[in-house]
């Protein structure tokens, strides 16, 4: 009865002081507090890392630069665990702990989905790079923004890329997320349009093997794959295409097939030829670049590129509000992303023009950053490249 | 930060009632219920269909949780009678992935990967988020407490006995007399209708779910939980259960302190801080911190102790 | 027909590579009498401890006998430290430490590994076709290691020493013990080699596909099945059982869709146990 007492006691009494210890060492409560909450395990793992890792840099080159408005920015990153109640306990903590105006970077729309109530709530901002529609349908009085273009935006912009091509019959193979329905009817109708026909097939993404997928894939006849996957999936799946002497064309999300799935599948035949498309960066911006240096990557994915832009314009919307809470963030968010002013394409920049009295247009490393009232990304030009070589090349900017 | 407590705490409490089901199969009959996360999910889709198409009030959406997670367990049951201890345990862990996996691809009944949204909380319009929060708990604390009082009485009677018989050896109970199947039927379906419960009850709560949180990782969790309270003893889920919670979430706070590590290696140390931990839990005390006590049968006889 | 037929080909390929963890969890089984679910954290190490050494500059065979020796002595220690001490209060309490087991690998390859996805440097190469049915030449070669280490396990337990003890000791432990096989010593020996032939099966799975801290994980429950549709306990039970599995589920992709892959191997698990309630081949140790 002694060891169990004792077991119980010791194990209250540790969990009480590690709540409370570490609000006694984090007494700084000058600094503005933000946050990324990334996948960093779970299915999501393979892009939550780069995501907080981007957001780290942006906020240390702010605080050698002075910070905002004279004082410190605090960066805390959690990991969602890919998982909406993992997600919502974490997001919990830093809303109510951690007190941060704003949470960036969740990734699973599901976790998005969770999170969302929360942050409109309690007057949070949040900042996603969640593709699902309903995610700017919700009731959320603008504290939140996303910076990924929704399905219909993409898909369209898919299936016309693909029709110019001259396409005629499509295919998407896709897993089973909130986005597969809705790109499967997209691309059906985008095809139709231009008089060809459309086949689809919703794929298990912990699968190890999509032979007998790709072999039903194959018997439509399809002249151009729309692999509309992530990253460890779509490695599999553009294996098994090639294994199986499939010669048309394959397009898939820049998030998708990057530098990390073109050095992994190692050789240079399986992915030769194969598109891809995100939204572009405006003409003569720098914030692809920084986004490079930053991450330690050649070909930074979109994800890691959106939270860039996430980090600066939080940043320079509470400069400009004077104010760093999450309510100035959303009043003042499209003051920075949009509108007249002088382009700017990192925090540093745009934080001394706003010192200075000058209005500024933040152009991103996502794309132009321009949102409409329910957080969408205003449509923009997309960029599709090619892999060729082993290395993505510019095909055009439409 | 004391937001950030109840709502820890209001979590707890509903792995708490995931503990006491749990409990009552596998430290009552000594079932292996590897589908927790299943019975839970179906609960909780039940009510927030219920209650956001349907309309129907809160209260009618916990009972349909109630009468749905029944229904699953005895199906479930009732169709893996003929199996044996081990293999109860992978059939019934499929069970929880075919929910899951009907939940994520039929989407026309359950807005597939995108999830429900926008589920009624009691009163929750009226009080706003922050009292929302402090109110659900003594709501949840109650129910808690009703099906505790229950699983505490049943451990007492006779008829938890003769589940604990059934447990120990199945064979036994049944020369003794016992029912065995029907006992082992209402009592897995009981388990499975209080986890249902428990699904609705977070559902309502956090006002959204989604077939991503109902994977087995929770059924893990739970049964963690359990067999480091002390299989057997309702007491027992129920200190494991607040126990699992305090160190999932201090793990975030102990693993800031490690300095010069990166976001994903922070993540990693958490994960593995909490499985060491879990670990150690089980070996030094394998029968729990609260092991469950054998209460003595009543004896009649004189001359003999009581 | 061709694509029945293809399918089943697909489904014999991919069942190789699950016989071999599922062969080392059913041994595992038989002799230390409880469910070792740290398969998934050991095939992931083993993936990684593979990947290392081909990348160090050593030929496939070399590769897989790091990854064996690696995971069998992981898996080992852990037996020894975190699961068997548990036994004795029941298969069920050892089974849930194995579990946090496999996320305390996972984790620990997380931590030095980050989650990118990582593979080997093979060649991949457009099928062969045999008329309208296609071979992937690497596959083949997979598949090929696979059946040659099924056939050297099967061997051993029938002519060695050490392997009629362990088919002794899980047949019926006193007798065995009473003859004067030290059941330690058959326990440590399969945890060694149950868990080399999982870490084996995890590197073979990264050869053809890739490896991050989840590739365990994800082949967790498919072993588990496999073992059980075969009758638990039993190696060829847990190899007949991998080949049912793997073409259950490519026959399944084409009729009811690839989303519902996961739901056929325990369907395909629950009717057999419903008419065979010992598994296929019944619990015959070995």
């Amino acid at each position: 009865m002694n060891r169990l007492a004792i077991g119980r006691r010791a194990a209250l009494l540790s969990g009480v002081a590690a709540v409370a210890a570490p609000s006694v060492l984090r007494a700084q409560t000058d600094s503005i507090k933000i946050a990324t909450l990334t996948p960093l395990t779970g299915a999501g793992g393979p892009y939550g890392p780069a995501m907080a890792k981007v957001a780290a840099a942006v906020v240390e080159e702010v605080n050698a630069a002075g910070g905002v408005l004279g004082r410190k920015v605090q960066l805390v990153s959690e990991d969602d665990q890919t998982n909406p109640d993992a997600g919502v306990r974490a997001a919990r903590k830093l809303i109510d702990v951690d007190k941060v105006s704003a949470i960036m970077g969740t990734w699973a729309s599901a976790v998005t989905t969770a999170v969302a109530p929360l942050c409109w709530e309690s007057k949070t901002f949040l900042c996603t790079v969640s593709g699902a529609d309903s995610i700017t349908q919700l009731p959320h009085q603008g504290y939140l923004i996303r910076t990924q273009p929704n399905t219909v935006l993409q898909v369209t912009r898919c299936g016309e890329f693909l029709t110019s091509l001259g396409a005629k019959k499509t295919y998407t193979l896709v897993p089973q997320t909130p986005f597969a329905q809705r790109s499967i009817e997209i691309l059906g109708e985008v095809t139709k349009k231009a008089g060809g026909t459309h086949g689809s097939q919703i794929y298990d993404d912990k699968k190890t093997t999509y032979r007998t997928e790709v072999d039903q894939a194959m018997r439509f006849g399809p002249d151009a794959i729309f692999c509309a996957g992530y990253t460890p999936d779509t490695i599999v799946l553009l294996k098994d295409l090639y294994r199986a002497g499939y010669k048309g064309k394959i397009i898939g999300q820049a998030y998708a097939i990057n530098q990390k799935l073109i050095d992994q599948i190692g050789q240079p035949e399986v992915v030769e030829g194969v598109y891809t498309y995100a939204p572009s960066i405006a003409e003569g911006s720098g914030a692809l670049e920084r986004v490079k240096r930053m991450s330690g990557l050649a070909n930074p994915d979109p994800y890691t590129s959106q939270v860039y832009d996430h980090v600066n314009l939080v940043l320079m919307a509470m400069a400009v509000a004077k104010d760093a809470s999450g309510t100035a963030i959303k009043d003042n968010v499209r003051k920075v992303a949009q509108g007249s002013g002088k382009t700017v394409d990192n925090a540093v920049d745009g934080l001394k023009a706003i010192a200075a009295g000058e209005k500024v247009d933040y152009t991103g490393a996502s794309g132009p950053c321009d949102f409409d009232d329910k957080g969408d990304i205003l449509d923009c030009k997309f960029r599709y490249e090619q892999v060729k070589a082993g290395k993505a090349t510019l095909v055009k900017v439409a | 930060m004391l937001n950030y407590l109840l709502f820890i705490a209001t979590i707890g409490s509903i792995y708490a009632l995931l503990a006491l089901s749990l409990n009552l199969i596998w430290g009552g009959a000594g079932m292996v219920n590897l589908g927790l996360a299943g019975f839970f999910a179906v609960g909780a889709y039940a009510s927030a269909l219920v209650t956001t198409t349907g309309q129907a009030p809160i209260l009618a959406g916990w009972a349909l949780a109630l009468v749905a997670g029944g229904a699953a367990g005895l199906v479930v049951v009732l169709a893996t009678t003929r199996l044996r201890e081990d293999y109860l345990a992978i059939v019934t862990l499929g069970f929880a992935e075919v929910v899951r996996l009907v939940a994520s691809n039929e989407i026309w009944l359950t807005h597939g990967t995108d999830g429900i949204s926008g589920i009624p909380g009691p009163w929750r319009a009226a009080l706003g988020r922050e009292y929302f929060n402090a109110a659900y708990l003594p709501i949840l604390l109650v129910v808690l407490l009703a099906v505790f009082l229950l699983m505490r009485r049943i451990d007492r009677s006779p008829y938890g006995r003769a589940l604990r018989a059934i447990r120990e050896d199945a064979q036994v109970a049944q020369v003794a007399g016992k029912p065995v199947l029907r006992f082992k039927v209402q009592a897995f379906a009981l388990s499975a209708a209080i986890a249902g419960l428990a699904g609705a009850l977070y559902g309502h709560f956090t006002s959204y779910i989604a077939p991503d949180l109902f994977l087995p990782l929770i059924t893990v969790y739970i049964f963690l939980a359990v067999a480091s309270g002390g299989v057997g003893s309702p007491v027992g889920a129920l200190v494991g259960a607040y126990l699992l919670m305090t160190l999932l979430e201090s793990a975030r706070f102990f693993v800031e302190l490690i300095p010069a590590v990166t976001a994903v290696q922070r993540a990693a140390l958490k994960e593995l801080l909490i499985a060491v931990a879990l670990i150690l839990v089980l070996r030094l005390m394998p029968r729990g911190l609260l092991p469950e006590r054998i209460p003595r049968a009543p004896l009649n006889q004189t001359g003999g102790k009581s | 027909m061709t694509l029945l037929l293809q399918a089943l080909i697909n489904g014999l390929v991919s069942g190789a590579l699950l016989a071999v963890p599922a062969i080392g969890f059913t041994a595992m089984f038989a002799v230390l009498r409880f469910p070792n679910f740290s398969v998934s954290g050991v095939a992931t190490l083993g993936a990684f401890s593979g990947y290392v050494a081909y990348g160090a500059g050593l030929q496939v065979a070399g590769s897989l006998a790091v990854a064996f020796a690696i995971a069998g002595a992981v898996g080992l220690f852990l037996d020894r430290v975190a699961h068997m001490p548990l036994v004795p209060q029941g298969a069920l309490p050892a089974a849930i430490a194995s579990i946090a087991s496999g996320l305390v690998l996972e984790n620990v390859v997380r931590l030095f590994f980050g989650n990118d996805l990582r593979g080997y440097d093979r060649p991949i190469a457009r099928d062969m076709r045999i008329g309208d049915i296609r071979f992937s030449p690497q596959q083949l070669e997979t598949m090929g290691i696979a059946l040659a280490i099924m056939l050297a396990v099967f061997a051993a337990l029938a002519f060695t020493r050490i392997g009629k003890a362990m088919r002794a000791s899980a047949d019926n432990p006193e007798l065995a013990a009473l003859k004067g096989i030290r059941p330690q010593r058959v326990a440590m020996m399969a945890s060694f080699v149950g868990m080399g032939l999982v870490g084996i099966g995890g590197m073979l799975l990264g050869l053809d596909s890739s490896i991050d801290p989840l590739t365990g994980t994800r082949i967790l429950l498919s072993i588990f099945a496999a073992a059980v549709l075969g009758g638990l306990g039993s190696a060829p039970g847990a190899v007949l059982g991998a080949f049912l599995i793997g073409i259950a589920e490519e026959m399944s992709v084409l009729a009811v869709g690839s989303a519902y892959r996961a739901a056929v191997g325990f369907f395909a698990i629950l009717i057999v146990l419903s008419l065979r309630p010992r598994g296929l081949l019944g619990e015959r140790a070995f």
